[in-house]
């Protein structure tokens, strides 16, 4: 019996930590290459998981929404940096986490304006409704479908940003911003380019758990925390640390749920704060 | 951003103009109103010391906040009726807890540092949210009375909300006699030097990290205070006192008010409360605008309110000039010649 | 016995030895020039000595005391002075604030001082119009220190370092950048500090070094290749070849 429910909590943990590893990545290359805390990032994530439910469930059906409403989060992402945090870039760094602090406020707000204070179910789709067994437990489809589909997206990031001469130029910006704009490359462009990224994946990764863990205005704010913790444990500007600090947050918080319930998310911020105090760049980080 | 140092000239307007500013406070808000923004008044006073003054963003005030009320509150319910003593060891269990955070807090600089008090905040949201025979957890904790006020051979009773404001506006303006001496003191000066240059700070001889350790528990205390005031103030210590938002909406007013200046943190409340009671009966999403407000402070007007204030005054000046010249019709600066 | 003495200092960056076992001694009383080419480990040298840096070897004594592992903010209350070659003001403080704040750090006022009021400790006051006058800056008191032309913060750069009273100061290329009226103000000032503190000055411009020092140290590659009186380091060939095509 405990096995199935260990079983149950580690693929669980598995499902959120994959999820919470895409919004960290987005997070990490924001603040890999911008050196921002964006305290948005909630919101975005919940934004995704919206547009999810409106694009989707409302008008056209899962899969469009589940494909069309990253794109819009990254378009807003886009928009916040070009309108918003451009202006900051010679200010104190400080300015900047304000303004995306400020911009979840907001985006809160609006979403309880849109969509209404109450939570929203999202169904998954017809195809992966249901669950398989798996000898030691029964597990629902749809969150078997997100891992596989979490993996390969978090791989496909890893190898555009490793393999591609784009993805260079980020690494080379997160390593030496004066220098990539010394060669001549439109740092702006590029800056612009990767906000809207990180915000697509976090609208991406809002949009796959919606259907696992419901739509609700406060999942931004609440979200948040965890989303530095992935990007503090794994180290900053680093893809697999990312995907290592989320795998581990989300395991750790899923397995401690059955075996001390309170202290998961305790256990969490503590090791954050450890990780912060003895290995600065995090587990796989460089700086 | 301005930055304040030391314009202690026009010392005794500036303070009148904060007594006449509490005395009329409960005329224009209702009393509890008033009473919330100087709550929050002190706690802004603390994070603006060490973020205006002493160049340490803090996000987890909530922390020292949560602390205090919540041990405050439990004493008042469990303890005793001695509301100097909850007070008193209030302030306490804030400063300890700033000391042992901000010990652990200021080993890192920068975004590091933010991200720690952020780490903290949640770490003690969590545990204030889970230990629910302790603190209610989500549903906060009810009951905490508001025990007399003894001074002298007399007592006071704080029945109501406008004798508890009486209280809690006195408790500020104390306190922000004692801020205003601490940021013209030296010890003001050297944490504007950390502020400005640490590595300069450390050449000329101050060990920074003390400093910085030293305001950050001062400020702990100043919030743990506040937390006690809140406490009784509604009777209830809800979750959302320690938890992270609270940390962000003490940065708001601060930022709000004008940073570095002493009298931005009462003025940042005030607008924020002010925005809250008269857009909330206007528009239920009212915290929509004073977001939208927040965003416009932080993209054009990084001085704050008082920034604003100046720069009318600036613009004042102008206008009074001019109308001295087209009275005289000759231009001023002609004069010269 | 001298007032300051390196001992093999020396300094290992993974490949590169910046100083290379360093034997500096600079006597009381004196102005004692640090020159080299550009990157010889002059101001690496001056990150040792003042705890900036750690050293990989040797020592470092101060006035009879090991200072070798001290940390940067105990070495003015022992006597030591140091400026910097990129000035490390207090930006948005005037210049008055940025002297004072250094006045107060080595006055021995005590720990109740603290909650005084700035402008009633007098004697800090005075100390400060005194530097400021000194540097000529007593017009630019109640400026901001960011908004000071160079030259101005050049000299608040001295000023600061001064306020501290040292015994020892370090001065990293106080001329740097200045134009010549302004290199000569300088000139003068150091001058008049000669007489009454000790300096180890780090400077490019050898008409100055020749003019004031009384010892000079040459430094190439992080090594001492000559140290001596000004007329003999101007004729040592190990000298002129450093500076082989290079500057005068």
């Amino acid at each position: 019996m405990f096995i199935t429910l260990l079983a149950g909590a580690l693929l669980n943990g598995i499902v959120t930590g994959m999820v919470y590893a895409m919004l960290g990545i987005g997070l990490s290359l924001i603040l890999g290459l911008l050196n921002i805390p964006n305290f948005a990032q909630g919101v975005l994530y919940a934004i995704g998981g919206y547009f999810l439910f409106s694009i989707g469930q409302a008008l056209f059906g899962f899969w469009v929404g589940v494909l069309i409403a990253p794109f819009g989060v990254a378009a807003v992402g886009g928009l916040i940096e070009y309108v918003g945090v451009r202006r900051l870039y010679g200010v104190h760094p400080d300015y900047i986490l304000l303004l995306t602090f400020g911009l979840a406020l907001v985006f809160t707000e609006l979403m309880i304006l849109i969509w209404g204070p109450v939570g929203i179910t999202v169904f998954p789709p017809k195809l992966l409704t249901g669950g398989v067994n798996l000898g030691v437990t029964f597990y629902p489809k749809y969150r078997l479908a997100i891992m596989g589909l979490t993996i390969a997206l978090v791989f496909g990031v890893w190898l555009f940003v490793e393999k591609t001469k784009y993805g260079a130029i980020i690494r080379a910006g997160i390593e030496d911003r004066d220098m990539v704009n010394a060669l001549g490359i439109n740092i702006h462009r590029v800056f612009t380019v990767t906000f809207a990224a990180g915000a697509g994946l976090a609208g991406l990764a809002g949009a796959l758990i919606a259907p696992i863990q419901g739509l609700h205005p406060s999942m931004g704010i609440v979200i948040l925390p965890f989303a530095f913790v992935v990007v503090v444990v794994g180290g900053l500007g680093s893809i697999p640390g990312a995907i290592l600090g989320g795998l581990l947050v989300g395991v750790v918080q899923s397995v401690m749920t059955i075996i001390w319930t309170p202290g998961a998310d305790i256990v969490v911020f503590a090791a954050m704060a450890l990780v912060l105090l003895l290995r600065p760049q995090g587990l796989l980080g460089k700086r | 951003m301005n930055l304040n140092t030391h314009a202690g000239t026009r010392l005794f307007p500036q303070m009148t103009g904060l007594v006449i500013a509490l005395v009329v406070l409960p005329v224009v808000m209702r009393p509890i109103i008033a009473a919330d923004i100087c709550v929050f008044a002190i706690a802004a006073m603390a994070l603006n010391l060490i973020f205006g003054y002493t160049g340490m963003l803090s996000f987890g005030q909530a922390t020292f906040f949560g602390v205090g009320a919540y041990v405050g509150g439990l004493l008042l319910i469990h303890v005793t009726q001695n509301l100097y003593l909850a007070l008193l060891i209030g302030t306490c269990a804030g400063a300890l807890t700033a000391a042992v955070v901000g010990y652990l807090c200021i080993q890192r600089v920068g975004i590091y540092f933010i991200m720690l008090t952020f780490a903290f905040n949640q770490l003690f949201y969590f545990i204030a949210f889970k230990w629910t025979t302790l603190t209610g957890g989500d549903d906060g904790l009810p009951g905490v009375p508001r025990p007399p006020v003894a001074l002298a051979s007399l007592e006071f009773t704080l029945d109501s909300s406008l004798k508890y404001y009486t209280f809690v506006a006195i408790a500020f303006f104390l306190l922000f006699y004692v801020m205003k001496r601490i940021v013209e003191s030296p010890l003001g000066m050297i944490c504007q030097s950390i502020r400005e240059n640490p590595d300069r700070a450390a050449a000329v001889g101050y060990n920074v990290q003390l400093y910085r350790w030293v305001v950050f528990t001062i400020a702990g205390a100043f919030t743990g205070f506040a937390g006690v005031l809140y406490a009784m103030m509604y009777g209830i210590v809800p979750v959302e006192a320690i938890f992270w938002i609270t940390s962000g909406d003490i940065v708001f007013m601060v930022l709000i008010g004008g940073i570095g200046n002493l009298y931005g943190p009462l003025v940042g409340a005030m607008v924020l409360r002010w925005l809250s009671e008269t857009l909330s009966v206007m528009w239920n999403r009212w915290p929509l605008l004073s977001g939208l407000f927040f965003i416009i402070v932080v993209l054009f007007l990084r001085g704050g309110c008082v920034e604003i204030l100046e720069r009318l005054r600036e613009a004042w000046g102008k206008l009074e000039l001019r109308r001295k010249e087209a009275s005289y019709g000759i231009a001023a600066d002609r004069e010269a010649d | 016995m001298a007032l300051l003495q390196t001992e093999k200092l020396t300094k290992n960056f993974a490949a590169l030895t910046a100083v290379d076992q360093v034997d500096l001694s600079v006597e009381a009383g004196t102005i004692h020039s640090l020159i080299g080419p550009n990157a010889a480990g002059k101001t690496t040298l001056f990150n040792l000595i003042s705890g900036e840096l750690e050293p990989s070897a040797g020592r470092v004594v101060f006035n009879g005391a090991d200072i070798t592992h001290l940390r940067p903010h105990r070495l003015p209350h022992l006597g030591l002075g140091r400026s910097f070659q990129r000035s490390s003001l207090f930006p948005n403080l005037t210049a008055f604030e940025n002297i004072w704040v250094s006045a107060y750090s080595c006055a021995g006022l005590g720990i109740w001082s603290l909650f005084r009021r700035v402008r009633d400790l007098s004697d800090i006051r005075e100390r400060v119009e005194q530097i400021l006058e000194e540097v000529n800056l007593v017009h630019k008191a109640h400026d901001k220190a960011g908004a000071l032309s160079h030259g101005q913060q050049r000299a608040l750069e001295v000023g600061i370092t001064l306020a501290t009273s040292p015994t020892l100061l370090l001065l990293d290329e106080p001329t740097q950048g200045l134009s010549p009226e302004a290199t000569q103000e300088m000139v003068g000032l150091i001058k008049r500090l000669g007489e009454r503190y000790s300096i180890l000055l780090i400077e490019h411009k050898m008409h100055i070094v020749f003019s004031i020092s009384d010892r000079i140290s040459v430094l190439h590659f992080g090594q001492l290749i000559a140290e001596g009186e000004p007329d003999e380091i101007q004729r040592n060939q190990l000298v002129q070849q450093a500076y082989l095509g290079g500057r005068k």
